[in-house]
């Protein structure tokens, strides 16, 4: 076994710090090490997009990368999308909309509509399929998820969220 | 004037948000890869790379002496213990882990457990499998021929044929095509298609021995019938066993056979006296979970002229893989014949089934529920059109 590493990272706001092996994947440090077991592991490939989070705010597939790659960085997961005990808009849309059904992709597609949002506030819905176009919904509810992204963007329009 | 409720009453005309979303969108599920018991620890299937071969022998010895590895456990560690074997879903047995030879590619071969799952996936590397290759079966159809190998050296039956189901009057029927001014076929094939739940299969399995009980948290579509054939092969009274189904990420099918990773975990965490936990990859899940399909079909309806339909004949080859672990309510194919002759006014139909075995993962599951429904009705709809392209008439 190789020497384990000093991982640090701030998740959700918070300073993590782990020794880690070096071929441990991000997916496992944030599920097993960090103990945030919202992100899931779908396919091991970065095919279905359900260990999706953020990395110093860009999408990464956690299953396809170290996580001593991730050391010092900013990681935001489907945990930290609640702010004071409010919902996210995302969150309410996927729940108002029935944007989920077995709920095992949803926290990846949060986090890929969040990316998506905050880069293009008030997406078309072309622009929200090619957003989640990284994420597989294996129960096939693409069409509500997609209005669950459109909710978002109304919600925020009407200046209810950041 | 239409009486609304308010929204805070709900009922007619409002939409049922769901209990559990709260928590799916919060990231706090608990599906079954976040079950986490004190103690627990990982295993990992060492699988074959051949489609049908010989076993030769297996060395565990290396993997055993790896550190963190805590247990190995082969084929024939569990006939010894009268495990090496468990029952399906379908009047069939399955084999837990390879004995004698493995019939599939990607079948279960040996069971390694460890501290922590890399340690797991590093020591399954370490045991050494020697195959001797034998002929691989493919096409159900070689499968019959009366020269093919005898995949299932188990049986006392010494040919790859499963099962013969047919209902409805063969005679009439013939008849009815003997006099028959028109008629109309269609030959379809419904590959094998995998329902692939975003989730995979995996468990925890956890054996108390100051109980005596077993708990098993497993992501499961019957956890009843999953409980009863572990009591069957594990030896444990039923009510000492409970199986808990968490959050389950998708099934489709997939999660309704027992699949021997589970009996491996059970049978672990027996011997170990701690929880073992086992969660396939995407790969594993592809390979030797329950495919859908796989349905070599033939339908043929006889007609008068003026296009009224006087008989229907289905013939259906059904590969079912190394083990027929189809998961299906009843003996027979259900629903198949209520859905060919469903739909138009039939005086005469018969309808058959052949199963049999080839060297592919143990398969014919129910896709989304279809029970055959889909591969019928899509097999009748198009043997209607052509019938209709006989005619010349419309088909719709």
């Amino acid at each position: 076994m190789a020497k384990k590493q000093l991982v640090r990272v701030k998740v959700n706001g918070r300073e993590r710090q782990a020794e880690v092996e070096p071929r441990l994947l991000l997916i496992h440090f944030i599920r097993e090490v960090l103990e945030l077991t919202g992100s899931h592991i779908g396919c091991d490939t970065s095919h279905c997009g359900a260990c999706t989070v953020l990395l110093n705010g860009k999408t990464v597939k956690s299953c396809t990368m170290f996580a001593v790659q991730a050391d010092g960085g900013e990681i935001l997961t489907v945990e930290g999308l609640i702010k004071d005990g409010q919902l996210h808009p995302l969150q309410e849309g996927f729940k108002e909309e029935h944007g989920l059904q077995c709920g095992f992709c949803t926290p990846g597609m949060l986090m890929s509509s969040y990316a998506l949002l905050r880069n293009n506030p008030k997406p078309s819905e072309e622009d929200i399929r090619w957003g989640i176009s990284g994420n597989l919904c294996r129960c096939t509810g693409y069409q509500n998820i997609v209005k669950a992204v459109q909710f978002a963007s109304g919600k925020a329009a009407q200046g209810g969220a950041k | 004037m239409i009486h609304k409720t308010s929204p805070d009453v709900g009922g007619m005309g409002h939409s049922i948000k769901r209990k559990e979303d709260l928590r799916f969108i919060q990231g706090k599920g608990n599906y079954v890869d976040d079950v986490r018991l004190p103690g627990m620890v990982y295993g990992h299937l060492v699988r074959s790379p051949y489609a049908h071969a010989r076993l030769k022998s297996i060395n565990t010895e290396n993997a055993k002496k790896f550190t963190g590895v805590l247990a190995v456990i082969t084929g024939d560690d569990l006939a010894k213990a009268n495990l090496a074997w468990m029952p399906t879903l379908s009047y069939d047995k399955q084999m837990v882990l390879a004995t004698g030879k493995v019939l599939f590619q990607s079948q279960e071969v040996a069971f390694v457990v460890a501290e922590d799952r890399y340690t797991a996936a590093d020591a399954a590397e370490l045991v050494e499998v020697e195959y001797e290759e034998l002929p691989v079966l493919v096409d159900p159809k070689k499968a019959l021929d009366p020269d093919a190998p005898v995949l299932r050296e188990d049986r006392e039956q010494k040919n790859n044929h499963i099962f013969h189901w047919e209902v409805g009057d063969r005679n009439a029927t013939e008849q009815a095509f003997q006099k028959a001014a028109v008629k109309a076929s269609v030959r379809a094939f419904f590959p094998r298609c995998h329902p692939a739940p975003l989730e995979t299969c995996g468990c925890v399995a956890d054996f108390n021995r100051a109980t005596g009980k077993l708990t098993v948290y497993m992501t499961s579509q019957a956890p009843h019938a999953h409980r009863t054939v572990f009591a069957l092969v594990g030896g444990i009274p039923e009510q000492n066993i409970r199986v808990i189904s968490p959050d389950i990420g998708g099934g489709f099918g997939n999660k309704v056979p027992v699949y021997p990773g589970y009996v491996c975990a059970i049978v672990a965490s027996l011997t170990l006296g701690v929880p073992v936990k086992w969660i396939e990859t995407r790969s594993e899940n592809l390979q030797s979970t329950g495919f859908a399909r796989d349905y070599h079909m033939m339908a043929d309806i006889a007609a008068d002229r003026d296009g009224k339909m006087q008989a229907l004949r289905v013939k259906t080859l059904a590969d079912h893989g190394a083990f027929n672990a189809a998961a299906q309510p009843t003996k027979f194919p259900a629903g198949l014949f209520s859905i060919c002759t469903g739909s138009y006014d039939y005086p005469n139909a018969f309808c058959e089934v052949d199963g049999v075995y080839t060297n592919k993962a143990p398969g014919g599951i129910a896709y989304r529920c279809s029970f055959r429904v889909t591969e019928a009705a899509y097999l009748i709809e198009r043997a209607v059109d052509v019938l209709a392209l006989e005619l010349k008439m419309d088909p719709v």
